[in-house]
């Protein structure tokens, strides 16, 4: 076989797969053809300002230590006599019309840590400020149900951490076409259908040959799943939204999967905020249009919570160079259409009472989010999952 | 030795041989083998980027100037990334096998992170240093560097208000195991190590007003201890050379423990902490050249890429691709996840990581393309992010096929698959290899390289 080939082959589909007997045991799939509850979780990265977000439009404090920032008024989305949305929150004010959203405010942790990365480590494993966790929640939550690998998909290319587990790793595959591609390897269907195998099923090497067959079994369920669905919806054309029509398309199409994960990069307005966070917001507000959009149209939305959260929120006082630097507590929206609590959640956060730093002082911690949707959304124990006990909201 | 035992040796001591240098070693004993491998290793050589202009910004920089001591960590943090590449560099093209392959061994027990260029490189090298040495001088010149001071607050564990992370650490991670000891013993190791500290160029400096000079009850001793001598009571524990030899063994000979083996490294260990003597002994071992200790354990992703290198030469000519790849891989040098370091083991592996792996070769070797969108930057404008969207594209990566050609002119197929291979392989993998026209040797080692039998080492 020629180089060429070789490579041409490693893209060329398979039949269906004979498995070893060591692998017998193995249950590929679920069975049980996928109808229930879908998450689908959006990280806003960087940080996003969740003051300028959701603003105090009657706040004094707000309006102080934010000279150049502070939205008034006559630009925001007016949605109570004291709280408005940004201008750009256009879909996310019909959704809190529609009784579809509720916006948690001031959600954060004990001794919040102002690092990207750290603090996206920290919502990510649901760990407390100084507990170091090499598992995600997410991860956790698959190997808690006795999940597969691709029951957690992540439209990325590569997967975070929170979607690792102790024993099972999420599936990182934007593309399902080219992951599919990439796992149809000639000497591994050649592999797979042998049965003198006896010295691969304790060895890591049989540990290998299993993770191949999770997968390429997994990419060929999802890309054979997936492609009888086609969108009739139309979506901006940026990378967000792709990532999300992606997301709709594994929703509408059956495919198993509980959990999604995808991300918007971007937040960290250290300088000159007001643009940067008006074109990002309209980015996510209008992508989260076409996506429900969609998903209504399937009739699948009323199956579906959305969960939006970023690592932190900003400083309330503005810098000099027209931003924010980077600061503690911050709102998280659930979106859906079976919300026990609708609108507000909770009070919005206290500027007069902030911390030595000059930062929020939290109100709900996160934590308190997520046991609720494992409890009463993805149906598990959250205490096997979080590990601590967190009393939920009665939210979901 | 065998051509299988000597290729098994090196790519534990090493990434791999090639089958010229295997041969030429074939009628050697295992004695003389093993001695050249330690005699290569007998000096050390530092690893040092070139950070003059950042020295001599540091003699005249003000502290209360924000704005130039911002761009100063700036250029720093800049600079880790450049002795990241300097360092995988170094494994690819290093002589002292042994004692670079220790080096990153010790890199993931001393695990630290630090973004003063100058204090990092200070600490790598100081890993480099003792990679081979007594374990004991090893663990108190660790614990005075700048870089471990900050990571593990040290510099903020005063007589008055201690900081316990250092001596739980130290204790736990670095030299006893997890639940060898007392929250008492944490406390007073804890005191003894105050007013540990470091000066802004790197240089260890004790703070006499900061350290409590009282006595401390240490597993049963009472004493006015410092630093040192706790970790001296430290080293008098069994379990400390029991707990060192367990990682030991896991790293170089099989991730599933024999009890037997560990307990005679650990008798030899215990009389005098000699790093050297120990390795001397593994490497001599019947056991070590089991059937079953042979391409058994999976290959970190620096073994794999440095591997991969050293068959066939790799040029990046962007310090951000092979910044992203290690990243893709899970192992980024410098950068890790936490104190606890790296698991490894079959946690580097998971169905992206593995179907990756099985690409990176033709990717790397071959023009293939790669999807490399990196997550949302946290910093980046729009604009560039959504430019950057969706696109597959080919590594700028120089593949240095002649060093290649030239090293394997005489080489079979055979041959080759023998140095490149040491797992056992799996039968139908076995008749698709068969199977393959066999042309090109560029072509078959390619293939070879894409195998999950790759993946073992």
């Amino acid at each position: 076989m020629k180089r060429r080939d070789f490579l041409k082959r490693t893209s060329l589909a398979s039949t269906a797969l004979l498995l070893p007997k060591f692998l017998s045991g193995f249950n590929l799939l679920d069975e049980a053809v996928a109808t229930g509850k879908k998450l689908v979780i959006i990280q806003l990265s960087g940080g996003n300002d969740g003051l300028n977000t959701i603003v105090p439009f009657r706040n004094d404090i707000y309006y102080k230590k934010r000279p150049s920032l502070a939205h008034q008024k006559s630009n925001l989305i007016g949605i109570t006599d004291e709280i408005a949305f940004h201008e750009s929150l256009v879909a996310h004010s019909n959704l809190y019309n529609n009784g579809e959203l509720c916006v948690i405010n001031n959600v954060g942790y004990p001794n919040p840590n102002r690092s990207h990365f750290r603090a996206t480590d920290i919502w990510q494993t649901a760990s407390d400020a100084d507990e170091y966790l090499q598992s995600g929640w997410i991860g956790r939550y698959l190997d808690v149900s006795k999940s597969k690998s691709l029951d957690a998909i992540e439209v990325d290319d590569t997967l975070s951490l929170a979607l690792k587990g102790e024993l099972t790793d999420g599936i990182a595959t934007k593309d399902p076409n080219i992951f599919y591609k990439t796992t149809q390897a000639p000497y591994f269907k050649k592999v797979v259908s042998h049965h003198d195998d006896a010295h691969l099923s304790e060895h890591n090497l049989g540990y290998l040959y299993k993770t191949m067959v999770t997968a390429s079994s997994s990419a060929k369920y999802i890309y054979e799943t997936s492609k009888t669905y086609t969108s009739k919806t139309t979506y901006p054309n940026n990378k967000f939204s792709k990532q999300l029509k992606q997301v709709a398309q594994f929703i509408n199409s059956g495919l198993q999967t509980k959990v999604y994960y995808t991300s918007l990069g971007g937040f960290d307005t250290h300088a000159n905020q007001a643009n940067k966070q008006k074109r990002l917001l309209k980015v996510y507000d209008e992508a989260m249009a076409a996506f429900i959009k969609d998903l209504k149209q399937q009739d699948s939305f009323k199956d579906t919570l959305i969960l939006t959260f970023s690592e932190f929120g900003r400083r309330v006082q503005q810098n000099a160079a027209n931003g924010t630097d980077h600061g503690t507590a911050n709102q998280v929206f659930l979106i859906g259409s079976q919300l026990k609590k609708q609108g507000f959640y909770n009070p919005m956060p206290n500027l007069t009472n902030l911390d030595a730093n000059g930062d929020l002082i939290y109100d709900v911690d996160f934590r308190k989010i997520y046991a609720s949707v494992l409890n009463n959304w993805l149906d598990i124990d959250a205490k096997k999952v979080i590990n601590k006990s967190f009393s939920g909201l009665n939210i979901v | 030795m065998t051509l299988q035992e000597i290729v098994h040796l090196y790519h534990r001591v090493g990434f791999g041989i090639s089958y010229a240098e295997a041969t030429a070693l074939e009628n050697k004993s295992r004695e003389a083998i093993v001695n050249k491998i330690f005699s290569d290793s007998d000096t050390f050589t530092s690893l040092t980027i070139d950070i003059s202009e950042l020295l001599s910004t540091l003699e005249v920089i003000k502290m209360r100037d924000r704005k130039k001591v911002r761009s100063l960590i700036k250029e720093s943090a800049k600079k880790v990334h450049e002795l990241n590449s300097a360092w995988i560099a170094r494994l690819g093209t290093s002589n002292q096998l042994l004692r670079e392959k220790m080096t990153l061994f010790w890199a993931n027990h001393f695990v630290c992170h630090d973004k003063n260029i100058l204090h990092i490189q200070q600490y790598n090298n100081t890993l480099r240093k003792h990679a081979l040495g007594n374990f004991k001088d090893f663990v108190i010149a660790i614990s005075k560097e700048a870089s471990m001071i900050k990571y593990l607050n040290t510099k903020q564990n005063r007589k008055q208000k201690p900081n316990e992370n250092f001596a739980r650490e130290l204790m736990e991670l670095f030299t006893l195991g997890r639940d060898q000891y007392s929250e008492k013993d944490i406390k007073e190791a804890a005191r003894a190590f105050t007013g540990w500290n470091h000066d802004l160029k790197g240089n260890f400096r004790f703070r006499r007003f900061q350290h409590d000079t009282g006595n401390k009850t240490f597993f049963g001793e009472t004493g006015n201890f410092d630093g040192s001598d706790i970790i001296e009571i430290i080293l008098k524990q069994k379990q400390c050379a029991q707990f060192i030899c367990e990682k030991i063994y896991t790293y170089f000979v099989n991730d599933q423990i024999n009890d037997a083996h560990v307990r005679e490294m650990t008798e030899l260990f215990y009389k005098e902490y000699d790093i050297e003597n120990l390795m001397r002994f593994v490497l001599l071992s019947d056991w070590f050249y089991d059937k079953k200790n042979i391409g058994t354990k999976i290959k970190s992703p620096m073994e794999f890429l440095v591997g991969v290198h050293k068959v066939v030469p790799m040029q990046f000519e962007k310090k951000r691709e092979l910044i992203y790849l290690q990243k893709l891989l899970g192992q980024h040098l410098l950068f890790p996840p936490n104190v606890a370091g790296w698991k490894g083991g079959r946690n580097w592996i998971n169905p992206n990581t593995m179907m990756l792996r099985l690409r990176l070769p033709s990717v790397l070797l071959a023009n293939g393309v790669i999807s490399l969108d990196e997550k949302g930057e946290f910093e980046d404008d729009f604009q560039r992010l959504n430019a950057r969207q969706n696109r597959q594209r080919r590594l700028k990566v120089k593949a240095d096929w002649q060093t290649f050609t030239a090293a394997n002119k005489t080489v079979s197929l055979q041959q080759l698959q023998k140095t490149l291979l040491v797992s056992p392989i799996n039968k139908g993998t076995q008749e698709y290899l068969e199977k393959l026209e066999k042309e090109d040797i560029k072509e078959y080692c390619i293939q070879l390289m894409s195998l999950p039998e790759y993946q073992l080492c």
